[in-house]
């Protein structure tokens, strides 16, 4: 297909940004360098517990080519503020969540192992690591409080936290969930703890900071999801630089998962330290550090229990979590086990009566904060899990069961009991399409085949719900959100007829420059090689909320459609002034503004560089220029959903699973670009598929990370994972120009419920926490056998 | 992680003591051992150069010798900081008793050894600490057992 | 110290002093501004490193620059055809094996190497073929088709 052609919605345009990255010509924050640069090394604490009773920095700063050792101390006199947390949470007793100070480098005290202690700066990175090595710091060492189910009797970390306890939340009906409870014929229950997930974007963070005293200008290039929010934490909370003489850019991002949200204490004092030496600083790390201090993912352990009647219809769900937020309260960890989780607890079914609790809790672990799908993979592993239970109990078909108790299509709009008013969706469309796109009718005689060559074999199902685009702000704010959830987006329209659009949601690998071309594209009638797409730096656009939570196209792709008809209208009215008619008489259509029943009409090209050589134009009512912008906040999330079947057979004397098939049926609304919708649920299927089968991230009893480095973390390689069979379902959004939903992370929240359910399946046992790796397989067929 | 060793030595209980705290014969039995100094009665510290995995390390230790019970036990503690790399902690429990070796009066000794890692040693090194300790171990006893019987 | 050392990067010659703990990843990227080769980790497993060294693929986190000394290093800058790009650059970009671009040139690497050495293509030999690069966004189904299309489209592969 040409890239050139005019209307490109719903067709696989392949990406316009792939140039640059096969060629080696991408420009990440690592490969920028500015002239008289140095380089920084973090000191950093190796207890996840200790009081600091002094730095001795003399050593280091006598070092060869070191220009500056600086410590928390001297960011306490320079008086920088914590690193704040965006969404005050309100527990159940009324009281707001305890936020204990979150320094950039410890002062007095280190409550993670790899806290930054110290920042180095020579004018070489060796030189730089071989003085750190020489920094002396006195800890006395402190009982180091690891498991978050642990947490809330071990020793208290924050003065302000008692029992290590942030937050005590709750939602639901606390007393019809009871009732719901009495009546039943059934009950499932299920105690689980989800593995905690270090991201692991493949480019480690990084920052490069420079500043220009004569115009006292900041300028900090990093690794960031959201460049504006960066800033607006920097200027207002921290209080580096005031907003209007900082500028963050994001150049190309090497991978996010949610890591890259964050403002972190390494970007944080490399910009700081810069200012303080006067010099261009640079900082990159290496993939220890980033284990380290990235900040981690899921983690909640959780007691579920589901109520049913005899004919297997759900009466209630009740379910207690203990989610660790680590040792600080990392930018919007709150909002993640509370706001992005126990509100998705309805999941597809029609359950009456839902009650949840969270206790949120410190411990001496690194931040945890949001990870691909942030609170919905484990809200999602949590529903499917104890569905697929019940049925296996009660002898139902797990996808009868599941049909039994859908939403059906004419129940939406539906008010769940957890808050969320679902708009649309078609649940059994996607699960028909899935049954029959895995042959699950014919599993039984695949399971006989496995079974004669000596192999297990199971099949799992998974109907995942999620909310993307949290919105609209005023609910949000309302919720505790220190933040507006709105997008914007800018088109301008160049003399020449070409565009250059400009978003506040940022790429950094999900396809911006290509789908949020196509869509301008397509509105306009030109071609999509005339269309460029500017993100990520904010000097370039006025403002944006950046991406994560699967939000850019639903909120930052409407904000487009909105600047694109206000566009459109501006051109009608200069196109009827340019043909003698009135606005009302234009038609605008592929790329040319015509006055209807006529032949006259106007190129896109001729309206625009008529906007800009106003020579015969309307001045007195209208202005020149063709540029317009929209600030989109959306009525309510979007809810996509779809159904995962994982199909795996497991080798009795290894334990080894392999996933044989994999099944993905999602509805994501309308698509732009199926092509990049597909790769995205291919990225997401890995990571859930990782973290039910590989990945885990292990502190010993003391505090130390036994997994921090790609020996011990064991990531999802390709050898690992199959081809997947991926598919999609259409219930286009009702409250977004676009119909569009968000895919982004679908894939994480709908598969590790499909592939546990199918290893339970295979082996014939209730349960089996994350990860299945092949020796806790092999141990619980042993089991099996013995019983 | 804990490991159990114990040899047989053909000398009496009270010279093998002699041997066991003494400065010099123990910096001349830990590989990689580069200086020992003692600081007092029963604190030595100490320089140590060694490798576990990837990691590599010159360690500045400390080493106390307590719960003193001569001729028969003592525990000895040890901490070392490897810089960057991290830190390892370890307790060692030697017990010494009478036991006839070749004919003669000789001593069994037996110890009980329990080390901990820290930073990038547990981060990357963890899974080989195990060895790198038992390395440690069975080279201190066989060279201890060499200048003994030397 | 500093060691003389004369290399031929995509087909230049190259003389330049470099200290003898350089790795060649780090002559690549800083010395020789060759940003397009990136490093993902530290223990030599991510490959996002990966070039060609003599022809066969390399980590450029774990050679040393002076082990290089003599020899012909290519890169991600250097595979491109006149005028056009390498038939496994553009199935990456055709199946669209690549999303935030940065284990590419690495994968890339791999891959050519992989097609270069390996007659019989299946699936399961280019998933093990690729285990020592990791992509953390795509989950390698879409690799996998790229290089089942670059295969087909490479000539002279074979063994060397």
């Amino acid at each position: 297909m040409s890239e050139t052609e005019i209307s490109t919605i719903g067709r696989s345009v392949l990406r316009k940004e792939d140039h640059r990255f096969i060629t080696g010509n991408g420009r990440f924050t690592d490969d920028i360098n500015l002239p008289g640069q140095t380089y920084a090394v973090f000191v950093r604490s190796p207890l996840p517990h200790a009081e600091v009773r002094a730095v001795d920095t003399s050593e280091a700063e006598a070092a060869a080519g070191v220009v500056a050792v600086l410590t928390g101390a001297d960011l306490a006199q320079d008086e920088l503020g914590g690193l704040p947390c965006g969404w005050m949470i309100t527990s159940k007793d009324g009281s707001e969540m305890k936020q204990p100070l979150h320094p950039v480098m410890a002062v007095d005290k280190v409550n993670y192992l790899g806290e930054p202690v110290a920042i180095v700066i020579a004018e070489t990175l060796l030189e730089a690591r071989n003085a750190a090595e020489t920094v002396q710091v006195d800890y006395r060492e402190l009982d180091a409080v690891v498991g978050a189910d642990k947490a809330q009797s071990a020793l208290q970390i924050h003065a302000e936290a008692p029992a290590n306890t942030c937050y005590e939340w709750e939602l639901g009906e606390r007393e019809a969930t009871e009732a719901a409870f009495e009546q039943a014929s059934h009950i499932t229950s299920l105690d689980l703890h989800n593995n905690r997930l270090i991201p692991n974007a493949i480019e480690p963070r990084a920052a490069i900071a420079d500043y220009q005293p004569g115009t006292e200008e900041l300028t900090l290039y990093t690794t960031s999801q959201n460049p504006h929010l960066a800033r607006l934490i920097l200027a207002a909370f921290v209080q580096i630089a005031p907003e209007h003489k900082l500028r963050v850019v994001s150049p190309d991002v090497g991978g996010g998962f949610g890591s890259k949200i964050m403002v972190y204490s390494e970007e944080t004092a490399t910009a700081w330290a810069c200012m303080r030496i006067g010099r261009p600083v640079k900082w990159c790390a290496d993939r220890s550090e980033a284990f380290l201090a990235d900040a981690h993912g899921r983690d909640h352990f959780s007691h579920v229990e589901l109520a049913l009647d005899d004919e297997g219809t759900f009466l209630g769900l009740r379910v207690k979590t203990i989610a660790n937020m680590g040792a600080y309260l990392s930018s919007f960890a709150s909002s993640v086990p509370t706001y992005l989780y126990g509100t998705l607890l309805a999941g597809q079914y029609k359950t009456p009566a839902i009650y949840v609790e969270v206790d949120a809790v410190f411990t001496n672990t690194a931040p945890v904060d949001a990870y691909r799908g942030a609170g919905r993979p484990e809200a999602s592993f949590l529903i499917e899990r104890i569905t697929t239970m019940a049925a296996r109990e009660m002898d139902i078909d797990p996808a009868e069961l599941r049909r039994r108790n859908f939403i059906q299509p004419e129940d939406f709009p539906y008010q769940t009991p957890v808050a969320l008013e679902y708009d649309t969706g078609n649940y059994g469309v996607s699960l028909d399409k899935a049954l029959e796109m895995s042959g699950y009718a014919e599993f039984s005689a695949r399971q006989q085949q496995s079974v004669s060559s000596g192999k297990l074999r199971g099949i799992g199902i998974s109907c995942y719900i999620e909310a993307c685009g949290i919105a609209p702000s005023q609910v949000a704010g309302s919720l505790g959100a220190g933040v507006g959830l709105w997008e914007s987006g800018e088109i301008r329209v160049n003399p020449t007829g070409n565009v250059t659009v400009l978003t506040g949601s940022h790429s950094h690998g999900q396809g911006h420059e290509t789908t949020f071309a196509q869509l301008v594209a397509a509105r306009f009638g030109i071609p999509i090689d005339d269309v460029q797409v500017v993100h990520g730096d904010t000097a370039r656009l006025d403002f944006g909320m950046g991406t994560y939570g699967s939000r850019s196209i639903a909120v930052g792709g409407s904000a487009l459609s909105v600047a694109a008809d206000k566009i459109i209208t501006k051109g009608c009215k200069i196109a009827a002034h340019l043909m003698e008619t009135e606005a009302e008489n234009i038609d605008f259509d592929q790329g040319e503004f015509k006055v209807s029943s006529s032949n006259l009409s106007k190129t896109f090209q001729e309206v625009a560089f008529a906007a800009y050589v106003p020579h015969d134009y309307p001045l007195d009512e209208l202005e020149p220029g063709l540029t317009e912008k929209a600030f989109y906040d959306p009525a309510n999330f979007t809810y996509p959903a779809g159904c995962h079947i994982c199909e795996v057979e497991i080798d009795p004397d290894t334990g080894c699973v392999e996933i044989v098939n994999f099944t993905a049926v999602d509805d994501f609304g309308r698509i732009i670009n199926p092509m990049i919708v597909e790769g995205q649920v291919h990225g997401g299927l890995a990571q859930g598929i990782g973290q039910a089968l590989l990945e885990n991230c292990v502190y010993d009893d003391t505090g130390q990370l036994l997994t921090g480095s790609y020996m011990d973390y064991c990531m999802p390689r390709a050898d690992d994972l199959p081809s997947f069979n991926v598919d999609l379902t259409e219930t286009p959004c009702t409250h977004n120009p676009l119909g569009v939903k968000g895919c982004g992370e679908a894939g994480a929240i709908g598969s590790p419920p499909a592939v546990i359910n199918a290893i339970t399946h295979a082996i014939g046992i209730p349960h089996m926490d994350m990860p299945a790796t092949a020796e806790k397989v092999w141990r619980a067929i042993q089991e099996k056998r013995g019983a | 992680m804990e490991l159990f060793e114990e040899l047989e030595i053909a000398l009496a209980r009270e010279e093998v003591w002699a041997m066991l705290v003494d400065a010099e014969i123990l910096s001349q039995c830990i590989t990689g051992c580069e200086t020992v100094e003692r600081i007092s009665e029963t604190e030595y510290t100490l320089l140590l150069g060694t490798s576990i995995g990837p990691v590599r390390a010159r360690f500045t230790g400390t080493i106390e010798l307590t719960d003193l019970n001569p001729p028969e036990s003592y525990t000895m503690l040890g901490s070392g900081k490897g810089g960057v790399v991290g830190f390892a902690k370890g307790s060692a429990k030697i017990r010494l008793q009478d036991r006839t070796v070749a004919g003669k009066t000789g001593t069994l000794l037996s110890c009980t050894l329990a080390v901990s890692v820290g930073g990038k040693l547990a981060q990357i090194g963890s899974r080989l600490v195990d060895v790198a300790a038992r390395k440690l171990t069975t080279d201190f006893l066989s060279r201890f057992v060499a200048l003994a019987e030397k | 110290m500093s060691i003389d050392i004369t290399l031929t990067v995509n087909g230049r010659e190259i003389n330049t002093e470099v200290s003898p703990e350089t790795t060649l990843v780090q002559l690549l990227r800083e010395h020789l501004l060759l940003t397009g080769t990136h490093v993902g980790c530290d223990t030599s497993q991510c490959g996002a490193c990966t070039v060609h060294l003599d022809g066969r693929a390399v980590k450029s986190c774990t050679v040393l620059a002076v082990q290089a000394d003599g020899s012909e290093v290519t890169t991600i800058e250097g595979i491109a055809v006149a005028g056009g790009l390498h038939p496994m650059q553009a199935a990456f970009h055709q199946c669209h094996g690549l999303q935030c671009g940065f284990c590419t040139a690495g994968m890339i690497m791999s891959a050519i190497d992989l097609v270069t050495r390996e007659d019989d293509l299946d699936e399961a030999t280019i998933r093990k073929g690729l285990a020592g690069n990791i992509c953390r966004c795509t989950g390698y189904h879409n690799i996998v088709k790229a290089v089942q299309m670059a295969a087909g489209q490479m000539e002279g592969r074979g063994h060397e």
